[in-house]
């Protein structure tokens, strides 16, 4: 069968095609035992749908397919903080009625609602929510626990950020029975996560054994400990440049106005979006779902 | 909120342009006749800061959003030259960052602005008017703070939907950063406030410009003009 001469083919140029990508494996798998089976004039159709969802950009075409995407990364950041709350081996640090607790639980409760509109905006359109999230050793203590948390919110804010400018400026639905401008709830919910990275890099700096030295911004590319995927550019580079990235508009902001400034200051001044693409490899590399 | 005599008003203050041949002055800061009491009084004179032209949306947005950054970076750059004498380790750290983000913002949209930067003319830039603030006291300064924060996240996000995708893009990459800026100083200002104002919808706030030039007025010498800025 042609189809595992190409995935070998694959995995001389990008050896970590299937590690990167386990969950497509059993796909996969169940793809060959179904063209052994199929004519062949169908096959190719086949691979080519399950390659464009392994390996190549994957398109968001409209509107329900961008709040799709936004839904699935609310579910998992719902289900992230919501294992974290029940989880015995945070419970010492997320004591009842401390203030940690406090700020993981209203965050929850945000994704809750974001979850809750998306869900709302799509109506029948919306996916379900995937049967599990594994998020490994995420939750073994406390400082790790805040460590996933950090990078769940900055992945989250380059997203929204990412979509911005794919949603129709001008598509007012109504949800929950109000009317409301597509393009404005999102940049509602991206600034709402942008807040919550805020706060969870300021709870890393509060830690008690020795916090992480940051602000609630994004020094350089600087990740303290998150994937460095999450401050790296997306794909492509020039149109989702890395955290670090100095220079906006083809202005390179360290010498402006009169003045110079320290490429942290700039970096820290921007955020930067990601493609959606480069979002969900992301979460696949620590969560399995 | 502007009530139907203010609208009066303003329509007044345009039509004597037209009579005075002032119109040219579009994006600058002009003189127009206006009497207090809507009387035509040559006698006396009000100022009017005009930010917004006919000409296009997206740079109206640009100057508006210039503006909210011209008033953050004075705001910090008062407050760093002369900080508070009770300010807490490490706040003095936080204000400097939070002055130099804001000046990068506003030199970055100046220079995309270009010759369209709404006081391209101005022999000295305008200057705000910080009377109504306590700025010698480290809660003073950190409410000051908050709340010119929160306009920046509220009006980025009310602002999104006038700009076209290039601007659109570069007005993101700010309003996050406005929005880390804003949870950072709500949480100096009360410990445990800093998700207060999201609320059970799990949004944040999104301002129209209007609401947002009424919030700014205090700080602003002269009345800001609403003409050509989106009422929705």
């Amino acid at each position: 069968m042609n189809l595992f001469q190409i995935i070998s083919e694959i995995e001389k140029v990008d050896p970590e095609i299937m590690d990167r990508l386990t969950h497509r494996r059993s796909a996969l798998s169940a793809l060959g035992d179904i063209t052994r089976k199929m004519a062949l004039a169908a096959a190719p159709i086949a691979i080519g749908s399950a390659f464009n969802k392994a390996v190549g950009q994957q398109t968001l075409a409209n509107a329900n397919d961008i709040l799709n995407y936004a839904l699935l990364l609310e579910y998992l950041e719902e289900d992230f903080y919501a294992q974290a709350l029940a989880a015995p081996t945070l419970a010492a640090n997320l004591t009842t009625g401390s203030a940690a607790r406090g700020a993981i639980q209203t965050i929850k409760n945000h994704e809750t609602a974001h979850v809750n509109l998306l869900k709302a905006a799509l109506g029948t359109s919306a996916n379900p929510r995937p049967a599990s999230f594994n998020f490994g050793t995420a939750f073994s203590n406390y400082p790790t626990f805040l460590t996933f948390a950090q990078a769940f919110e900055d992945t989250g804010v380059r997203a929204y950020k990412g979509q911005a400018t794919n949603i129709p400026r001008t598509l007012n639905p109504t949800v929950g029975g109000n009317v409301v401008n597509l393009l404005t709830v999102a940049l509602q919910i991206h600034s709402v996560e942008a807040r919550h990275a805020s706060h969870i890099r300021y709870m890393r700096r509060a830690t008690a054994a020795g916090g992480i030295q940051q602000f609630g911004w994004i020094t350089n590319a600087e990740g303290n400990g998150a994937p460095a995927p999450v401050y790296a550019a997306g794909n492509p580079a020039a149109t989702f440049p890395a955290e670090g990235n100095l220079s906006q508009g083809g202005l390179t902001l360290t010498s402006v106005g009169g003045n110079t400034y320290t490429a942290a200051e700039v970096s820290e001044a921007f955020d930067e979006g990601l493609d959606n693409t480069t979002v969900v490899n992301i979460a696949r590399s620590v969560v399995t779902f | 909120m502007h009530d139907n005599s203010f609208l009066a008003r303003t329509l007044h203050r345009r039509s004597f342009f037209r009579v005075a041949g002032a119109g040219a002055a579009a994006s600058a800061l002009v003189l127009a006749g206006c009497a207090k009491d809507d009387t035509p009084n040559p006698g006396t004179f009000t100022q009017q800061l005009v930010i917004a032209t006919k000409d296009s949306l997206d740079n109206n947005i640009l100057n508006y959003a210039y503006l909210l950054e011209q008033l953050e970076a004075a705001f910090y750059d008062k407050v760093v030259a002369t900080p508070p004498a009770d300010l807490l380790p490490g706040e003095l750290a936080y204000l400097t960052d939070l002055r130099d983000h804001e000046l990068i913002h506003r030199e970055y949209l100046k220079y995309a602005l270009g010759t369209n930067v709404y006081d391209n003319s101005f022999v000295t830039p305008l200057t705000f008017d910080f009377s109504s603030l306590t700025l010698t006291t480290r809660a003073g300064v950190w409410a000051a703070a908050q709340l010119l924060e929160n306009i920046g996240v509220a009006a980025y996000n009310g602002a999104g939907k006038h700009l076209t995708a290039p601007f659109l893009k570069l007005l993101g990459k700010i309003a996050s950063v406005e929005a880390r800026h804003a949870t950072l100083v709500q949480e100096l200002v009360q410990p445990g406030s800093w998700a207060t104002g999201i609320g059970t919808t799990g949004l944040d706030a999104a301002k129209t410009p209007l609401e947002v030039v009424a919030l700014i007025q205090p700080f602003i010498p002269v009345p800001i003009s609403t003409d050509f800025l989106p009422t929705t």
